[in-house]
Formats: structure tokens, C-alpha cells, sequence
């Protein structure tokens, strides 16, 4: 016969229990990553009689979780991509802000220096408007320095946060596959009980990782969890790891390359790692960073020899040749350690017009050099064979390669990511600034006719004629000599080019007339080299000569404006999507308080009943007590 | 759906920190003025609003070049009205000199102030602007233009003449080098000039006169030679004669499509030559007629050269004055540009402002009401929050 007293004390401990799960849920109900628990109650087997089956009670088969996995997956992902746009917005719209400072930008200073030099233009012989050119010229330089250390200010600071999730992630592996081996061994000590706490716990770090980089995870017969990063690259594998760690790239250059290593094998995980903070710092590097970096430099590069051809193209007051105004550092050329070769590799800036803003790798395969963009990978159309003689030349760089070059050697070329940095002004006296034109042009007081002569631009600076006397004699009224050679037909206002130098006759000449191209000498009023040189910040000189330097900039900044701005947005609607993912989560995984209230009175009035029913056995003892003894 | 405790609280602070952020946004718009707060707020409008920026800079300063401009081309004209003034004084005077009645005195006072108004020409030549610099040097703005030597008056300076940029594709000249005002003055009447050969002994006086026939004229270095008291040739520079005739007093000559006046009594053997204008600096015509004032010699043929160079001065005061006209009207219809391009400057850099303000500028009557929006959703997130968080059964098992 069945045993009811047993059949209550069933019900009183299961219901205890059933409490204690309860006030378990109840005492976590703000722990994060916490899934509520809930006693599996069942009827215990039947005692067969010949009157039937009669119940023997209840127990709990097991205290399980309520958790989803895939919505935990889901979350993770969620987490993975949220974490990677929020790394991405915080730097962008730091160096969008950057950019649209009036106070850092370039604009207000092109501004200046437009300023300043049109005002060198109205008074050439100013020592005042020739320094203000100086100063000007000065704030230019300054802020191209100024942007140019606070974007690698923000290349440190990505590098900086990119070694500090390196290390979360180690130290996360650690304690996964910590938890792994804890799993395994209380899993199997409990006889097959699932060690909640324990797997909400290992969860929780899960979510932690996919913050940090997106992983996969599969779960293993055991209990214990493998997580997997990048393509496929084993993080954690049951009880062992692998640890990442940064190093320095092929060309010891620039952003460093994150690898895998440990018990479980590697190598290199830079480009398939992606998603969480780690992705969200790389893509910002790649995607914004370097374009900005490349950019600026690209404008500097560009103001720099520009600005330089046209200053040397003018005399200063004391009538010498311009010569540099701007200095640059040549493009940076970085050798991989790969190399077995010795040869040193050189580059310098060519047409700035053709200027791109990437990097490049030569590399020699033994019999030929090819030349790729390092951003897009893609072959780069070069002319020249290398030698100091025929520099390879392309995009605006010529490459010189020195003896000793070994098939295999590969060489990085950086014409303008740092360019903007060593950009300095190399004209300090006032005097120098080359305002003026090296010649001026004149009509002899003889002439009959009405014609007159034009300078039109210098087109040789270095042509050893240059400041020597021309005559333009016409020998009739229709025909022209120079310096008494020639006969050349004349037609009003066409360029007559002589010794270096560009003018036109316009008007009627009466044979007999002269016209002379002569060295400018005192000509310190004289400001048409000064109208050019206010010129070159708003002449098409980038991209093949589409866009002038302030149109430059101003691409720069709607380009990381827009690359802001698309992460905003889509980071609202990850935003979204991950609060979307974990209230979806948390409706099956997380504690209501009202639910537990309710629970606690039902497993409460369980108990009572059970209790009660201690109570009817023993009624029922004293009954049959009682009867024997009277 | 299942609600957890945690997700109502949760979702209720995402809710109100989400209100905030908007409602901090909104009032920064409010508090600046700007509808862009950073170029990711609008990328395009930024962008465009930077290129508009630089271009009404670009106006500013064109507008500050105008101004120079302007100052520069009116400080060249008001000189220049001197240089006509003095021109015209002179002029009078060689008219008052050519006058047989004068006396030597008068005459001897006329040449005084010639030479006193040569002296006032060439100190209005070497004007300086406020910043030191010639006016009339051309690019040599810091040489003096014009300076008195033993050979006359020379011209240190060259003919560079300086632009200024008073728009994106326009540039003006800021003043005309001191060549083309008084250097290259032609002579006689721009195309030829005449003078009467110093040995005559006639009272032949020789006039300019003009060119009748444009295709006929061809510029040489003719004499006419009186071979009688009546007869004359013409005999260009090769010595061949081109024309001969019969002088009748008063009568005009012509050769060639040349046409000269000759009056009084040439004696036979007197010439007078007619030759292509040259450029004459107005100084040497001031000095040359101040020369001719002291050397009148008072006998016929003496007065008939002195009228003949006078006429010739007279002639080269005329083509001077023409010539600084021709730079004033020059310098007046630059004055004109330059007011034209200022007010189309200030037209465009209006519309600049206005469409950057456009771009930039924040709709106050928008962003206030959308503020109040904002805060009306922020109060209401805030007491759904309190009243929710009251909710709960605990609080009915007593």
C-alpha cells in the first residue's frame, strides 16, 4: 500500500524546492545575462495494486534554464555589429568635427592665405603685405601639421583601444575555456544536470566576446563550447586556446596586423576578423582613416609643389628667381622584411595633377617591377625601367631603384599618408617672396605703329636665356624677327614664345616697330606673378586637374561626413535591431517579478496542502492509536 | 509576449535617455542658430556651403581690391587733371607768345612760366600714392618716374602696368605707366609734323595742316624746296620729286595726300620739311617751346621760324593733351568697371550669404516647436517610467 505520508513529504520537498528556484529568480532579477530557472515537476511511478495504479508523489527531474539559442545567437550578432558601429561613429564624428572646426580646418587658413597674397598682389612692394604672406603661409602649414597629428592621434588612440580588446579577448578565451572545463566536469558530476549558472555565465561572456569581434560558437556533446573567430580560426576549442596578438606588418609600417597563436595553431586573422569593436577599429582605419590621412597629405602634397612651380616662375625684389617656397619630405618608402635583396628604394614627387591619394607596393618578381594600390589592389600603369635615368614613373611619384635588387623584394611607398606633417615654409625673408615676373615686356617710343606687347607667363624657368634682352624687330608690316633672326608671319594677339618666356603682340605694327622682352630689374611694384600665385589654391590641380586644393578638402570633408553619417543611421537601426533582439531574449530568458509572486503563492499553497496532509497521516495514526489503546 | 521585469525598466530608460538625446540636440540647434552642427548632420550642405564660404571670402577680397582700385585709378585721374590743366596753360601761353604784338618782355615772362610749368609737370609726373609708390613708373613703383638730367627730361621707370583682381575672372589695371602719358605723345598731327629750315631767309611760316587722302599718304622725310619766290618742289627722301607747284600765299600745298599750310614770302632756296610724327616726350615740347621763346631773334625771317616752331609746338601740346584725355577717358571707364563689379560683387556675395544661410541657418519656428515636442514626449516617458515602476503584485501580498 501505497505510503501517502511519504507521497506528502514528496510534495513538501519538491515545493521547497520550487520555492528555493524561485527566490533564486527572484534574487537575480537584475543580474545581467541571468536566465530565469524553472523546477520540471513530475509524477513519480505508480505503485501497481490490484485496485490500479496508485501515485506515489512528485519530484523535480531537473531545474532547467529557460534560454533560446538561437536568440541568444542573435543577440550576439547583434551585439557584434552594434559594438562595431559604435567604435566606428565615436572616432568618425570625432574627426568630422575636426575637419568642420573653423578654428583646425584647412578652409579658414586657404582662406587667409588667399587673402594674403591678394594683398600682396595690391601692394607688391609692401614689406607688411610680404610678411602677412609669410605669417599666412605659416597658419597653412600649421594646420595641415595640426590635422595631420590629430588624425594619427586617432590612428594611436585605434591602436591603443585595438591592443586593449586584443587583450579582453585573450583574457575572455581564458575564462571560457576555464568555464568549458567547469561545465564538462559538473555536467558529469550532477549525473547529467545542466550547471545553469554556470552556462549563463559562460553566455554572458559570449556576449562579451561578440562586443569585442564577431565569433561563432558550437556547442559540443560534453557541454563545452567552441568558439571560433574570423573565417573559421579556432579561438577556444573545449579546454584549450588561442590568444591574439598585434604585430608589426610586412613593411614595419603604419597599422599593425593581428595574429592568432597558441595550443590550438593560427596565423594571420587581420582580414577576416571583423565585426564587434576590433572590426569596427579596423573598417575605421581602412575605410576612413587612411582615405583621410592619404587625402590630406594628397592636398598638401599638391599645394606644396604647386604653389612651388609657380613661385619660381616669379623674381623677388631684389630681382633673384623664386626658387622653393614650400618644403616636403620625399614619399616614405618602407622595405618588407622579407627582402633578401639590398637594394634601397627612393621616390619622389612628379606631377601633382596625377597625385592619387593611395599607397603602393612595388615589387620585383626576378625580371619585372609591378606596382599595386595597397587599398584596392589593383595594378598601378607605370613607365620607366627603375634606373636613376628612367625612374618608374606613375600617379604622380617617380620610384628610383637602387643595386641589389633580389626577385621577390617587396616595397611600400607612401607618397602622401604622413605628407601632410613635414610640410614646411622654407622662405623666411621678406624679400624673397617672388611677387613679380622675371621680364617685362616694352614698345620702343619709335615704333609708328599702334601694336602692343604682353607678357603672358613664364613657360621655362631655367632657360639660360631667360634674362637676357630679346628684340621683336618687324621687318615689314606683317613679318617679325627675333633678335634680328627669323622671319616669322604675325597674327595679332598669337603667342610668341622666346627664351622661356610666353608674350603676344596684338594691334597693327608698322614695319620698323620693336618690341623688347628684357630682365625685370626694380620692378618691385610689379605684382603678376603674385595674381598667379593668389591662383593656385582655387586652380584644378588635383585628380588629374578636376579639383582645385580648397575643392579638395572640401571632398575630404563630405567624404568622412557622409561615411559618419551612413554609420549614424545605421547604427540607429542596429541600435534597434540589437534592444529589438534583447527584449526578445529577455522575454524568454528574463525574470518577471509579478510571474515569481505568482509562483511563490502557488509552490506556497502547494506546500500548505502537502504540510496539511502530514497532518491528515498523522490524524489518521492517532485514530488507529487511539482505537488500540481503548 | 512575455515581459520581464528588467526589459519594462530597461526599455522605459532606453525610451527616456533616447528623449534626451533629441531633446539636447534640439536645444543645441536652438542655442547656436545652426541647423549643421557637424558636416555629418548634412554632408552635402556642408560641402556646399564650404565652397560657398570660400567664394564670398573670394568676394570680400575682391571687394577690398576694388576699393584700392578705386582709390588708386581716382588719385591717377585727379593727377592727371593737373597734367591736362598745365597742359592747357601752356597751350594758352604759346597761343599768347605766337602773337607778333607781344614784347620781349612778354615773351621773356611767357618762357619763365613755361619752364615753371614744365618744372609743375614733371613734379605731377613723379606723383606718389599713400604708400610711397610712383604713380607713373610702372612696375618700378619705388624709382623715381622722371628725372631732370643734362639730355632733358628721362624716364627711369618701365612700362609695366600693374592689374588688380576685382573678380574671379577680372582684373584691372590699377594705373598706366608714365610711357604712355608722357612719352609716347606723337608729333605735328599724329602724322607728320613740319618745321622750317633754320638758314631761311624768308618770312615763310609753316602750319600743319592734315592728311586728305589716307591711300595716298605715304610717311617719308619730304622737303619742299622754294626754287622761286612762287615755284616749289617736293622731294621725298631719295631725292626724287613728287610734286611741284605754284605757292600762292595763304593757298594750301598738297602733295601725296598731304596737305600743309605755307604763308608770308618764302625767298627762293628757303625749304620746309614735312616728316612722320616720332613720339615727343611732352617735356621736350615744353623745353623746345621755352627754347624757342628765349632765342626769338626779332627780324622777319627770324619771326617766321620762331611762328613755325610755335606752330609745331602747338600742334605737339594738342597731341598731348589728347593723349592724357585718352588715359583719363581710359581711367574713367575702368572707375566705371570697377563700380559695376562692385555692385554685381555685392549682388552675388548678397545671394552667397543668403543661400549659405539657407544651408546653414536653423528655421527657428521649426526647431521651437519640435523642442516642445520633445519635451512634452520626455515628460510623458518620464511619468509612464514612475507610474509603472508602482506596478507590482508584491506589493498586494500582505
Amino acid at each position: 500500500m501505497p505510503d501517502f505520508l511519504n507521497t506528502a513529504l514528496t510534495g513538501l520537498l519538491t515545493f521547497q524546492r520550487s520555492l528555493a528556484v524561485t527566490s533564486h529568480n527572484i534574487a537575480n532579477v537584475n543580474t545581467p545575462g541571468y536566465s530565469r530557472q524553472r523546477p520540471d515537476l513530475a509524477a513519480l511511478p505508480a505503485q501497481r495494486t490490484g485496485q490500479g495504479f496508485i501515485g506515489q508523489g512528485v519530484e523535480i527531474n531537473q531545474i532547467s534554464r529557460v534560454s533560446d539559442g538561437f536568440l541568444n545567437t542573435q543577440l550576439q550578432v547583434s551585439l557584434s555589429e552594434q559594438n562595431r558601429l559604435e567604435a566606428f561613429e565615436s572616432l568618425a564624428s570625432r574627426i568630422d568635427n575636426l575637419l568642420a572646426d573653423d578654428s583646425i580646418g584647412l578652409n579658414s587658413a586657404t582662406r587667409e592665405f588667399f587673402a594674403g597674397l591678394q594683398a600682396l598682389a595690391d601692394n607688391p612692394s609692401s614689406a607688411n603685405a610680404r610678411q602677412v604672406v609669410l605669417s599666412q603661409a605659416d597658419v597653412l602649414v600649421n594646420r595641415f601639421s595640426t590635422l595631420q597629428s590629430r588624425l594619427n592621434g586617432a590612428q594611436d588612440e585605434v591602436q591603443g583601444r585595438l591592443q586593449g580588446a586584443v587583450d579582453d579577448v585573450n583574457a575572455l578565451a581564458v575564462s571560457i575555456a576555464d568555464l568549458n572545463q567547469s561545465i564538462v566536469e559538473s555536467t558529469s558530476a550532477a549525473g547529467g544536470q545542466p550547471p545553469n549558472d554556470l552556462l549563463d555565465q559562460r553566455d554572458a561572456l559570449i556576449n562579451q566576446l561578440s562586443e569585442l569581434v564577431s565569433v561563432r560558437t558550437v556547442i559540443q556533446s560534453d557541454g563545452s563550447m567552441n568558439v571560433f573567430i574570423g573565417s573559421g580560426q579556432p579561438l577556444v576549442a573545449g579546454l584549450q586556446f588561442n590568444q591574439l596578438s598585434l604585430s608589426d606588418g610586412e613593411f614595419g609600417q603604419g597599422f599593425p596586423e593581428i595574429r592568432l597563436g597558441g595550443a590550438l595553431g593560427g596565423g594571420l586573422v587581420t582580414p577576416s576578423v571583423s565585426g564587434g569593436l576590433i572590426g569596427g577599429l579596423l573598417d575605421f582605419q581602412r575605410e576612413l582613416l587612411l582615405p583621410a590621412q592619404n587625402t590630406l597629405g594628397q592636398t598638401a602634397v599638391a599645394l606644396a609643389l604647386e604653389f612651388n612651380d609657380q613661385h619660381r616662375l616669379g623674381v623677388d625684389l631684389q630681382g633673384a628667381l623664386g626658387g622653393d617656397f614650400f618644403a616636403l619630405d620625399p614619399p616614405l618608402v618602407a622595405n618588407s622584411f622579407n627582402n633578401t635583396g639590398s637594394a634601397t628604394v627612393t621616390a619622389s614627387y612628379g606631377n601633382a595633377a596625377d597625385l592619387v591619394a593611395a599607397d603602393y607596393v612595388l615589387s620585383f618578381d626576378g625580371a619585372n617591377y609591378s606596382l599595386t594600390r595597397t587599398d584596392t589592389g589593383a595594378p598601378v600603369a607605370f613607365t620607366g625601367t627603375g634606373t636613376a635615368a628612367d625612374p618608374i614613373i606613375a600617379n604622380g611619384i617617380s620610384i628610383e631603384v637602387g643595386a641589389g635588387i633580389a626577385a621577390g623584394d617587396r616595397f611600400l611607398v607612401r607618397p602622401t599618408q604622413n605628407a601632410a606633417a613635414a610640410i614646411e615654409r622654407v622662405i623666411n625673408d621678406t624679400n624673397r617672396v617672388a611677387a613679380a615676373a622675371p621680364v617685362t615686356t616694352s614698345i620702343r617710343s619709335i615704333n609708328l605703329g599702334n601694336a602692343t606687347i604682353e607678357f603672358e607667363e613664364v613657360l621655362d624657368i631655367n632657360d639660360s636665356n631667360l634674362l637676357t634682352t630679346t628684340t621683336i624687330d618687324f621687318i615689314t608690316d606683317t613679318t617679325y624677327s627675333i633678335n634680328g633672326a627669323g622671319s616669322f608671319a604675325y597674327t595679332s594677339g598669337a603667342p610668341i614664345d622666346v627664351n622661356g618666356v610666353r608674350v603676344s603682340v596684338s594691334g597693327t605694327p608698322v614695319a620698323g616697330d620693336q618690341f623688347l622682352v628684357q630682365p625685370n630689374s626694380a620692378g618691385v611694384g610689379d605684382n603678376r606673378n603674385a595674381l598667379f600665385l593668389a591662383e593656385v589654391t582655387s586652380r584644378p590641380t588635383l585628380n588629374g586637374g578636376s579639383l582645385s586644393i580648397e575643392e579638395g578638402y572640401g571632398q575630404l570633408v563630405t567624404r568622412v561626413g557622409t561615411l559618419t553619417r551612413q554609420t549614424q543611421v545605421n547604427l540607429e537601426a542596429q541600435s534597434a535591431i540589437t534592444n529589438q533582439a534583447e527584449q526578445a531574449q529577455l522575454a524568454v530568458s528574463g525574470v518577471n517579478l509579478d510571474e515569481e509572486a505568482a509562483n511563490l503563492v502557488r509552490y506556497q499553497q502547494a506546500y500548505q496542502a502537502a504540510a496539511q496532509l502530514i497532518s491528515v497521516a498523522d490524524t489518521l495514526f492517532q485514530t488507529i492509536l487511539s482505537s488500540v489503546r481503548s | 509576449m512575455r515581459i520581464s521585469t528588467l526589459s519594462l525598466q530597461q526599455q522605459a530608460v532606453t525610451a527616456i535617455l533616447d528623449q534626451q538625446r533629441q531633446l539636447a540636440r534640439t536645444q543645441l540647434q536652438v542655442a547656436t542658430g545652426e541647423r549643421i552642427l557637424s558636416p555629418s548632420d548634412d554632408p552635402i550642405g556642408t560641402s556646399r556651403a564650404l565652397n560657398l564660404e570660400q567664394l564670398a571670402s573670394q568676394l570680400e577680397q575682391y571687394e577690398v581690391n576694388n576699393n584700392l582700385l578705386v582709390n588708386r585709378l581716382s588719385l591717377s585721374e585727379s593727377t592727371l587733371t593737373q597734367v591736362t590743366n598745365v597742359l592747357q596753360r601752356v597751350r594758352e601761353l604759346a597761343i599768347q607768345a605766337n602773337n607778333d604784338t607781344q614784347s620781349a618782355e612778354g615773351r621773356r615772362l611767357i618762357a619763365a612760366e613755361v619752364r615753371e610749368l614744365g618744372d609743375e609737370l614733371l613734379s605731377l609726373a613723379n606723383a606718389q600714392n599713400g604708400q610711397g609708390e610712383y604713380l607713373y613708373s610702372g612696375f618700378r613703383t619705388s624709382t623715381q618716374a622722371f628725372r631732370r638730367t643734362d639730355a632733358g627730361v628721362i624716364y627711369n621707370g618701365d612700362q609695366g602696368q600693374r592689374l588688380l583682381q576685382i573678380g574671379s575672372d577680372r582684373t584691372v589695371a590699377d594705373g598706366n605707366p608714365g610711357t604712355a602719358i608722357f612719352q609716347f605723345v606723337p608729333s605735328g598731327n599724329g602724322r607728320f609734323t613740319t618745321t622750317a629750315a633754320a638758314g631761311n631767309t624768308g618770312t615763310g611760316i609753316i602750319a600743319t595742316g592734315s592728311v586728305v587722302d589716307t591711300a595716298l599718304f605715304t610717311p617719308d622725310n619730304y622737303v619742299i624746296n622754294f626754287l622761286t619766290a612762287t615755284d616749289y618742289e617736293v622731294v621725298d627722301s631719295g631725292g626724287a620729286t613728287v610734286s611741284t607747284g605754284t605757292y600762292v600765299d595763304g593757298n594750301t600745298i598738297e602733295f601725296l595726300g598731304t596737305q600743309v599750310n605755307i604763308s608770308g614770302a618764302p625767298d627762293p632756296g628757303d625749304s620746309f620739311g614735312v616728316n612722320p610724327s616720332v613720339n615727343t616726350p611732352l617735356f621736350s615740347t615744353i623745353d623746345n617751346l621755352a627754347a624757342n621763346l628765349e632765342q626769338y631773334s626779332d627780324s622777319p625771317a627770324g619771326r617766321a621760324i620762331f611762328h613755325s616752331g610755335l606752330n609745331a609746338s602747338i600742334d605737339n601740346l594738342d597731341q598731348g593733351i589728347g593723349v592724357v584725355l585718352n588715359v583719363r577717358t581710359d581711367l574713367g571707364s575702368r572707375l566705371t568697371s570697377a563700380e559695376t563689379q562692385e555692385s554685381l560683387n555685392s549682388q552675388l556675395s548678397i545671394d552667397l550669404q543668403a543661400t549659405i544661410s539657407e544651408i546653414r541657418d536653423l528655421d527657428y519656428a521649426e526647431a521651437v516647436s519640435r523642442l516642445n515636442i520633445q519635451l512634452t514626449g520626455l515628460q510623458a516617458a518620464q511619468q509612464a517610467f514612475a507610474r509603472v515602476q508602482n506596478l507590482s503584485l508584491f506589493n498586494f501580498l500582505r
